[in-house]
């Protein structure tokens, strides 16, 4: 049962890291849109996406 | 006119010019997907052209400081408010659209509440340009007030989404070490129980989550129940963060020093939970809000200010007090000043609801908002800004928003109450359990302070209230007064008016009797052609029949009618007794109605049209639908008794009242009630504003910017009568929600609270028992928000065009 303090410190480490990423994505704006994402997975024969000015890529990836 | 597009391999017929430009923008676009994605059919859009002019203004450096921040690389990041945003496929469209300009490099549409985020680069797409392509889609931008809560409510969004996810989390965690003691607690041979140095351990680590978490994630009840203590006041919170603490101490001592019962768990859990109501209730608040943008639209984009050497466009907030501005026909004033040039009349009906427009001439005062209706007016001005009357209008209105609903303040006073009740209660338990049983004490308080929190009694209203006045919101009702919603099901009798509200404001044309020798089709060209430079409301209705033919000398002379040369022969076209008088003694009107008399320069027989108001759609689906739910139909009207009878008749009303002054209809109203009766009046919010007060309940019918001003309780928004419908199909709704909320919350806690007292309910159990009840109100609340349906009829295009009139 040695092992528990090994996996338990383990797994508080785990849930800052948890703590740590759930933040970095409320700052980040991630949870403000809600909609328009949900939108984003019906536009698979998109091909404007490609051949679009860099700018809109950045969007893209920022999102 | 051929008005069809071809969408998706298929030819439709369009409805008029603008559907046809923007469904040929969305198709050139290459964003036809756009159809698929949408669920609500958009407003029509009012021009078919749009004039990125009316938006030079916007890319005035001072206008973008203070709409905008500045981002790196010159980019630059506003806020705009859109109208007629109405779906998620409204969102899509404006993104793909809008992200096909250089330099547009993020757009974010809040479909609640219709605000664009969009982060540009000036120097490669102007503002002006954006705001133009905006209306083009029919989707006409305002400019955002910087400070309008839409950043506190997004920080606010963000704190409670960080309590949610810590608590969230520490919950998981602290459950989990938990469920160890819980499993080798419930066996009993040596082999599956813990030895007391590991359960010391999991002790130690769940303190080590549960204190900092509870510290942290608890921090909204804490300082709401410190709030509370200090005005000595004993709010909701008070035995909610009492009972965290508690448990929460206890607990920690019991770790560090003693033997029994720990609950870190059940503390965890209880923030979290508590944490998910308030978290949903923020939700709703934050998206009934949707009328908070009035003041933008009730103001033009620009004004035009004098210079030295002629005029430019400048931004509403360039403006200074003294400046000299230009306010053309049909433009709105932009700020609060004295007329030092110029005659005209001014549409003051947004500030001070009479009708009629007023003439101005130099030294009179006019005011933000008001709409120059007739000639052209240059102002000096005398106040900007926040001191203007037309944003202490809207100032007024938001107060009066912020107000807590009568029967949520009636569940506050009784939570009050009870509080104090579970504090006495729970004192008397603890000195009983002391005496018999001290190892209980703690559980036991726990158990009745968590179980007993009154938190679903005081959400129960407000929540299904704010729900209600979402879901409304989407169907195109606002709610000023959410304590309507609750009395509109008692209603008995609903006075209709028939102008502006039963009937279209504006004109169409009705019926044409050709006179000396013009042919039909040639009376309504030329009518077409000769209104082209009136303003008035009437001339909209000659719009469709225009085909473009010059006419010289053009002239409108106000109240009377236009006249003008067409193929140089004079005509005149306008009121009977007017034209008459221009061309020589003719004629008396032929019968009831507005008739305009047309007449040619030495024709003797004038030619008549008639123009009247069409119906708004929905109009018979609405009285059908009150009839059926057993409530009283009355048309009251200013009108004439023809023209009443007539409407009544096309709709089946069997009770009218024409040629009514609105004193009349108050009089009326004030009858009815009289007898026992609960009156909803619906009128068009303008002329009808003392019926409107006088009624139970006021519905008022506004588009646009009127909807700052109105002061009735319900607001019906759009060109048809649907979302009355949709009113008074949900209200019954509402109520019937509100009471199962209220009674489930009441039964709960005097239920609960007795067996908690007896020690039959473990902290851990009270902690769920409570959470559930709250969020069973907040879930049976959340019912409201979701609409009642999508019919595609919303706005469906009508026969409202050409077609319909010839």
């Amino acid at each position: 049962m040695k092992i528990i303090y090994v996996l338990i410190p383990l797994s508080l480490m785990l849930l800052g890291l948890a703590v740590w990423a759930f933040f970095w994505a409320v700052r980040n704006d991630q949870f403000d849109d809600l909609d328009t994402p949900a939108m984003d997975i019906l536009d698979d024969d998109e091909k404007s996406a490609d051949d679009q000015a860099p700018e809109t890529r950045d969007r893209r990836k920022t999102k | 006119m051929d008005l069809a597009v071809e969408i998706g391999g298929e030819s439709r017929a369009m409805c008029c010019a603008g559907c046809r430009a923007v469904a040929t923008l969305i198709h050139s676009s290459g964003l036809d997907r756009y159809y698929d994605f949408r669920d609500a059919l958009p407003e029509r859009p009012d021009a078919p052209e749009a004039d990125p002019g009316r938006y030079a203004a916007w890319d005035r450096e001072a206008v973008l400081d203070f709409h905008s921040g500045a981002e790196k690389e010159g980019r630059r990041r506003i806020v705009l408010v859109l109208e007629n945003v109405h779906c998620a496929a409204c969102a899509w469209l404006i993104h793909r659209y809008l992200g096909q300009f250089a330099g547009v490099s993020e757009t974010r549409l809040d479909v609640g509440d219709g605000r664009l985020r969009l982060q540009f680069a000036p120097e490669q797409t102007p503002l002006s340009a954006l705001s133009a392509a905006l209306e083009r889609i029919g989707y006409p931008p305002h400019l955002d007030t910087p400070h309008s809560g839409l950043d506190r409510d997004r920080n606010e969004r963000r704190r409670m989404l960080r309590y949610l996810i810590v608590a969230a989390l520490g919950m998981m965690q602290v459950m989990s070490y938990a469920l160890a003691n819980y499993i080798a607690g419930g066996s009993t041979d040596a082999s599956g129980s813990m030895d007391p140095e590991t359960e010391h351990f999991f002790r130690l680590i769940s303190m080590l989550v549960a204190v900092p978490v509870v510290l942290y994630a608890g921090q909204p009840f804490f300082r709401s129940a410190f709030n509370h203590l200090r005005q000595r006041h004993l709010g909701l919170d008070v035995p909610v963060a009492a009972a965290m603490l508690l448990a929460l101490f206890s607990s920690v001592l019991i770790t560090l020093f003693g033997q029994g019962e720990v609950y870190f768990d059940s503390v965890v859990m209880f923030v979290f939970f508590l944490l998910l109501g308030r978290f949903a209730v923020m939700l709703a608040r934050q998206q009934s809000g949707a009328v908070h943008s009035a003041l933008a639209r009730a103001l033009p984009g620009q004004a035009r200010r004098l210079t030295a050497t002629g005029s430019e466009a400048v931004g509403l907030v360039e403006l200074q007090v003294g400046d000299q501005v230009m306010v053309a026909d049909g433009e709105v004033v932009p700020a609060d000043g004295i007329v030092t040039d110029g005659d005209g009349s001014v549409d003051e009906s947004l500030l001070s609801g009479e009708s009629e427009p007023r003439r101005r001439a130099p030294g009179d005062a006019v005011l933000a908002g008001s709409l120059v209706t007739g000639g052209s007016l240059q102002l000096r001005i005398e106040k900007t800004g926040n001191a203007t009357v037309l944003s202490g209008i809207v100032e007024l209105l938001s107060e009066a928003r912020r107000r807590r609903p009568r029967l949520a303040r009636l569940a506050d006073r009784a939570a009050a109450w009870f509080i104090a009740l579970i504090l006495i209660s729970t004192a008397l338990a603890a000195i009983y359990w002391w005496r018999t049983d001290p190892a209980s004490v703690i559980p036991v308080v726990l158990a009745m302070l968590v179980v007993a929190c009154p938190c679903a009694l005081a959400l129960g209203t407000p929540t299904a209230l704010a729900s209600a006045t979402r879901g409304l919101a989407l169907d195109g009702v606002l709610t000023a007064n959410p304590d309507a919603l609750e009395a509109l099901p008692r209603v008995t009798h609903v006075v209709l008016d028939k102008t502006g509200t039963l009937t279209e404001p504006g004109a169409r044309l009705v019926e044409v009797r050709p006179g000396s020798g013009l042919a039909r089709e040639e009376i309504m060209g030329l009518a077409g052609a000769l209104e082209r430079v009136s303003n008035h409301p009437i001339a909209r209705a000659f719009a469709p029949f225009d085909r473009g033919r010059a006419v010289a000398q053009a002239e409108n002379v106000t109240g009377a009618g236009v006249t003008g040369l067409i193929d140089g022969r004079r005509y005149w076209l306008g009121r009977a007794d007017w034209v008459s008088a221009q061309a020589g003694g003719c004629c008396t009107e032929p019968g009831e109605g507005i008739w305009l008399a047309l007449v040619a320069e030495g024709a003797d027989e004038p030619a008549w049209l008639r123009v009247d108001a069409r119906l708004r759609a929905g109009a018979q689906a609405l009285v059908a639908s009150l009839v059926d739910s057993g409530i009283r139909v009355v048309l009251a009207s200013g009108d004439r008794e023809v023209n009443v009878a007539s409407v009544a008749q096309s709709l089946g009303i069997a009770e009218f009242h024409a040629a009514m002054r609105p004193e009349d209809k108050l009089a009326m109203v004030e009858r009815l009630q009289g007898q026992g009766a609960k009156v909803a009046m619906v009128g068009d919010g303008i002329n009808d504003a003392p019926v409107l007060a006088g009624a139970d309940i006021s519905i008022a019918l506004a588009e646009g910017a009127a909807i700052a001003r109105t002061q009735a309780d319900l607001v019906a928004t759009g060109r048809g009568l649907q979302p009355l419908e949709a009113l008074f199909e949900q209200a019954p709704r509402v109520r019937r929600i509100i009471r199962q909320n209220l009674v489930w919350a009441l039964a709960y806690n005097l239920g609960a609270l007795p067996l908690a007292a007896a020690g039959l309910v473990p902290p851990w159990a009270a902690a769920i028992g409570m959470s559930a009840s709250s969020i069973a109100v907040v879930l049976n609340a959340r019912r409201l928000g979701r609409t009642r349906r999508r019919r595609p009829a919303h706005s469906q295009p009508l026969p409202r065009t050409a077609a319909e009139v010839a």
